[in-house]
């Protein structure tokens, strides 16, 4: 039961970053139907930013996320603006190419850049834990990267719901050409959304980076995680990519728990496929909406 | 049929080749990874050039071949054309798999899940046992027929008779009703099953010969080269390197993938031998012991996989229909 217990809340608090990964691309998603095969290294990027703040600066990983989701925004809307609206209307495939070839190139030049080594980033408070009753240890680093995450979701709710831009956001999502006819800037909006979704991937990155290995190819095993917790949200829903998030991070802490680690990834793709079959909208997307 | 007398005219000429520059190790070897990637990026081009099906995950049908042939072999000592066809069968049972699956699903979903199926597949051989794990497959000694499995030739004539075959079977299949279907498939859905098409049993046609041929191809390479590991025939580099292949050369194309290859292969290794590190210097343009020359002659040699992400960026926006695809575009 205690196992069960720890497992449930460590899940949880891993799961609330992966969440803020997958929001992230399931917004570039349902604003510009694109698969974002670069969101992994995105996030990738988004460590060493974390890192180097850190070690050259000094500054705290969660205090340098004021500079680097401005940076990122700014990267990921200059992105979209070269790159990505260049093949909006081109088939899937070829927009998935894309992103794979931008990620190769941001990888391979962070490998070039940073050399193979693994870094580590070690705050003073990196392996402190909270000493929950009962003997449950929650760890430091989580427990404040899930606070900033619920922030950030918050934050993000709220400027979708109530502010103007975020309304022409939902409402481009919704319908591209409508949107168009009512007057919105659908090009403006698909780099806005990119811009979005690049600041959370490397808030993301950020996030994990005092618990994480950083190394350039780090992203690969992120983007197929941020890619299942869409699907489990159904793709294009903001709210779906966060519980997806959740319950992506809870299935992995509990296969790590009652199975292995080693198989922990292989359990999460395995429920990746089990609901293309079962439930291909995904848990909370409209029927209909897959083809 | 002139595309038949085409294929076998340069299946010919290149079956000459080893007999013409006589014995050359290293020019065989980079020949035999040319005619690899050609017949692994036609095969993939059946499914995705054809039916329009983006399979993001050919390395698991490699794998498969390559994983089945090499256990075969250092567990029963079995025939090496035996073990080939129990590859087969485990890659197509892996390929029915995934398109019962997702067969019944559009769009971006076939390209993820197609991901998904060959990450499982490179993970579980990871953590099993059977499959040595992390530390790969050695294999410490082969024979078949009597031949001289320590040449070269003999995997260099294998990998051109299953290119020849792969490009027969593309040349006949395009032409057949089965052909036509797929590409009626490619161009509209809808319309295909509208007209009475049976979308998923043409899908899955596709896919099972694709995967058988892939499997082939892997259990060659694991003979060839008598080491197998996960990152070598179950990366996700390797399909992306399958597609982008075919993309380079020309998707939907019969000639794409072997023009791609052609370029492709050469490329990366000149930039993994670090020719053009070396061609820099004795150009006089870099110095040898100058900054520069120093960190392109310890990077240059790692750069190929992004010359690879540039070639496709710079592919998708400029050339999306690929070389071959130019010389159409003019006729």
């Amino acid at each position: 039961m205690l196992l069960f217990l720890q497992a449930l809340l460590s899940g949880t608090l891993t799961g609330g970053v992966y969440a803020l990964a997958g929001i992230g691309m399931s917004l570039v998603f349902g604003v510009m139907n694109i698969s974002n095969f670069a969101h992994g290294d995105l996030m990738m990027l988004g460590m060493y930013l974390a890192y180097f703040a850190f070690t050259l600066l000094h500054i705290d990983p969660y205090v340098s996320l004021v500079m680097i989701m401005p940076t990122a925004f700014l990267f990921g809307f200059l992105m979209e603006k070269v790159f990505i609206n260049r093949v909006i209307h081109h088939p899937h495939q070829n927009q998935i190419l894309l992103t794979i070839g931008l990620g190769l190139i941001m990888s391979n030049t962070a490998l070039l850049a940073f050399t193979s080594d693994p870094k580590i980033l070690t705050t003073s408070y990196s392996s402190s834990a909270f000493n929950l009753p009962g003997g449950i240890f929650l760890s430091v680093p989580l427990v404040i990267s899930f606070l900033i995450t619920c922030g950030i979701t918050a934050i993000l709710s709220l400027f979708l719901l109530k502010t103007s831009t975020g309304m022409a956001l939902r409402a481009t999502s919704q319908n591209r050409e409508a949107a168009q006819l009512m007057g919105i800037n659908v090009a403006k909006m698909s780099a806005i959304a990119f811009g979005i979704g690049t600041a959370l991937a490397a808030t993301a990155g950020a996030l994990i980076a005092p618990t994480y290995y950083i190394h350039p190819l780090a992203g690969h095993s992120f983007l197929l995680k941020a890619f299942t917790i869409c699907v489990l949200g159904g793709l294009g829903s903001v709210a779906g990519a966060g519980v997806g998030g959740l319950i992506i991070g809870v299935v992995e802490a509990m296969s790590s728990t009652y199975i292995s680690s080693d198989w922990k990834d292989v359990v999460v793709f395995v429920l990746f496929l089990a609901v293309l079959l079962l439930r291909p909208q995904g848990l909370f997307g409209k029927k209909g909406e897959q083809s | 049929m002139k595309q038949f007398a085409l294929i076998v005219t340069l299946a010919a000429m290149a079956a000459a080749l080893p007999l013409l520059i006589g014995e050359s190790p290293y020019f065989t070897g980079i020949m035999i990874s040319v005619l690899m990637m050609a017949a692994l990026s036609s095969a993939w081009n059946l499914l995705g050039g054809y039916a329009g099906q983006y399979s993001f995950g050919h390395a698991a049908y490699f794998g498969a071949g390559a994983y089945t042939t090499m256990i075969l072999i250092t567990l029963f000592n079995l025939n090496p054309i035996l073990c080939m066809a129990a590859g087969i069968v485990v890659a197509c049972i892996i390929a029915l798999i995934t398109g019962s699956i997702v067969f019944r699903l559009r769009g971006h979903y076939f390209a993820l899940a197609s991901i998904a199926v060959a990450e499982i597949v490179r993970l579980s051989v990871l953590n099993f046992e059977f499959t040595g794990g992390a530390q790969g497959i050695l294999l410490s000694d082969v024979s078949l027929w009597g031949l001289d499995l320590n040449s070269k030739n003999p995997f260099y004539y294998g990998m051109l008779l299953v290119l020849v075959v792969t490009l027969a079977i593309t040349a006949h299949l395009r032409k057949s009703k089965t052909g036509f279907y797929l590409q009626a498939i490619r161009e509209d859905q809808d319309a295909a099953s509208s007209l009475g098409i049976n979308l998923s049993f043409y899908k899955n046609k596709a896919l099972l010969i694709s995967a058988a041929v892939t499997s082939v191809l892997g259990s060659l390479y694991g003979v060839y080269i008598r080491f197998i590991d996960t990152s070598a025939v179950l990366d996700l580099r390797l399909s992306i390197e399958i597609i982008l292949t075919a993309i380079i050369g020309g998707v939907g194309t019969l000639w794409g993938p072997v023009v791609g290859a052609l370029l492709l292969v050469p490329l990366a290794e000149m930039l993994r031998s670090n020719f053009l590190g070396d061609a820099l210097v004795k150009a006089g343009l870099v110095s040898e012991t100058s900054g520069l020359g120093i960190f392109l002659k310890e990077n240059l040699a790692h750069a190929h996989v992004l010359v690879y992400g540039i070639i496709t960026v710079l592919c998708i926006l400029y050339l999306p229909k690929g070389i071959l695809g130019l010389f159409r575009r003019v006729k």
